[in-house]
């Protein structure tokens, strides 16, 4: 009885006091919402039925302008990531606004979407742990692949592509394309033009872009393959991945055509660390135009693509031993 | 105390139960060169790169400065002490990226190397097949692989 007439009225007791005042805070901060809007559609992705489906469900929450908010996406504190996420989802791809950008543009977009959702990174599997219908299962998976196998051809160089790539091949022999100031991406990394010197670690034939590839690793690079200590790659170590369009000869082999580009990965996990301990710079065209203009921002493109290979020090290449 | 130390380790078999179990396959070992005093790769540079789609091969032309210097001339005439190696590889999907294929199985290595010889110049072909590196007796084919070594076109490295 003494106990009983002890205890304070429930709501003169602490513990509800505070339980309380957590969920007026809880209520109070539902109204500091940031704006999710719609904006108008200007020109979605087209592609088979089947493949935009698939698209659509596992994608255009975050990727598109006709995003589908459920009740308890709504809920802040859990609004404010969802919000954050659907901003920094359609500044990287946005299927709503799909015209923007130029064909080949769309074609890499979408290989390198497969390319996340292979690997894992894409539908975030934070999202899909809510959002169970967004998984993208293996025969949806097929589906896609089968869409862009169906889009690779390969056929032999027509004309003006081989002109082109004459044209440039004659300028590079007579040495017109001697550069005498090194030119700068906007995080400072500058063209390296020794790269031609260090040694090939791989190379890649890309279907998807029609591209062939050398891998160069500097010494440093080089000696630590042989040293097997690249997980993860020493301080100092750079590669140069050179691209060039393919060219087709009628025998089948397909030679390096026009030279496109060449970027660099160069380790320092201090100078770098806030972009995966790497430094990222692309020079495109044998005047080696830095990619990225004056926008600093450009790297945002090499870490997204390259974060699936977290467990790898984020290096797709899988150097050649020799 | 035991029994903190069994949580501990029931702790971190949890742990690495969670972390990604895909496995990280760092090297591409299919592609590995075979080290060998046959042929040698030091100091070369990449002069071309090509593949081919019917055959399902990637290949890779190296030289010494000395070749180099004649492919970018176009192999107009052939001078002395000039190395040129072609590797041969057969490919592989890329398991990191849908859309790439990859140098796998080594196919063979050519050897092109040339000596002066009196008043001319003296060139050695030799060809080693598969990963043992077998040495090619039959040498027929042989002009017409020189021819289509020397006849490759250096790759635009600017």
């Amino acid at each position: 009885m003494a106990m009983k007439t002890n205890r304070k009225p429930l709501y003169r007791r602490k513990a509800f006091l505070i339980i309380l005042i957590l969920f007026a805070g809880f209520l109070c901060i539902q109204f500091m919402r940031p704006d999710v809007p719609n904006p108008p559609v200007t020109g979605d992705l087209e592609a088979p039925a089947d493949v935009k489906a698939v698209i659509q469900r596992a994608c255009y929450d975050c990727h598109s302008n006709n995003t589908n908010l459920r009740w308890y996406d709504k809920i802040v504190p859990i609004y404010w990531g969802v919000a954050s996420h659907i901003k920094q989802g359609r500044a990287d791809l946005n299927f709503s606004e799909w015209n923007r950008l130029a064909p080949a543009d769309q074609k890499g977009k979408l290989w390198e979407s497969v390319n996340q959702i292979i690997a894992g990174a894409m539908p975030l599997p934070g999202y899909t742990a809510v959002h169970t219908g967004a998984k993208v299962s293996a025969a949806d998976l097929a589906v896609l692949k089968n869409y862009l196998a169906s889009m690779v051809h390969s056929k032999p160089a027509d004309t003006a592509v081989i002109n082109a790539a004459d044209r440039q091949y004659q300028h590079w022999q007579k040495n017109k394309t001697a550069i005498s100031k090194l030119p700068t991406a906007a995080n400072g990394i500058s063209y390296i033009p020794d790269y031609k010197n260090w040694q090939p670690i791989s190379t890649t034939e890309r279907f998807d872009n029609n591209t062939l590839r050398v891998i160069f690793g500097n010494d440093i690079a080089v000696k630590a393959i042989k040293e097997n200590k690249i997980h993860p790659w020493p301080n100092g170590a750079i590669f140069a991945k050179v691209a060039w369009a393919q060219l087709q000869d009628k025998d089948g082999t397909t030679h390096t055509g026009e030279f496109k580009q060449v970027e660099y990965m160069i380790k320092d996990d201090k100078k770098y660390a806030s972009t995966f301990g790497w430094g990222w710079a692309r020079f495109k065209t044998p005047k080696m135009v830095p990619y990225g203009g004056a926008n600093v921002m450009f790297t945002t493109e090499c870490t997204n693509c390259h974060k699936p290979m977290a467990a790898e020090d984020f290096v797709f290449t899988q150097p050649i031993k020799h | 105390m035991k029994a903190l130390y069994s949580l501990f380790a029931v702790c971190s078999l949890m742990f690495a139960a969670c972390s990604d179990n895909k496995p990280v396959e760092l090297y591409n070992t299919k592609a590995a060169l075979p080290s060998s005093p046959k042929y040698n790769l030091d100091g070369l540079k990449v002069i071309t790169s090509f593949v081919n789609k019917t055959k399902g091969t990637a290949s890779t032309l190296y030289g010494n400065d000395q070749a180099l210097k004649s492919a970018i001339d176009g192999n107009k005439t052939v001078g002395t002490n000039e190395v040129f190696t072609l590797v041969t590889w057969k490919q592989q999907d890329d398991d990191h990226w849908f859309g790439a294929k990859i140098p796998s199985d080594i196919e063979s290595v050519e050897v092109i190397k040339t000596t002066s010889s009196g008043n001319s110049v003296a060139v050695n072909y030799q060809q080693l097949n598969g990963k043992s590196l077998d040495l090619k007796a039959d040498t027929s084919g042989q002009s017409e692989r020189i021819k289509y070594i020397l006849g490759q076109k250096p790759s635009v490295l600017p």
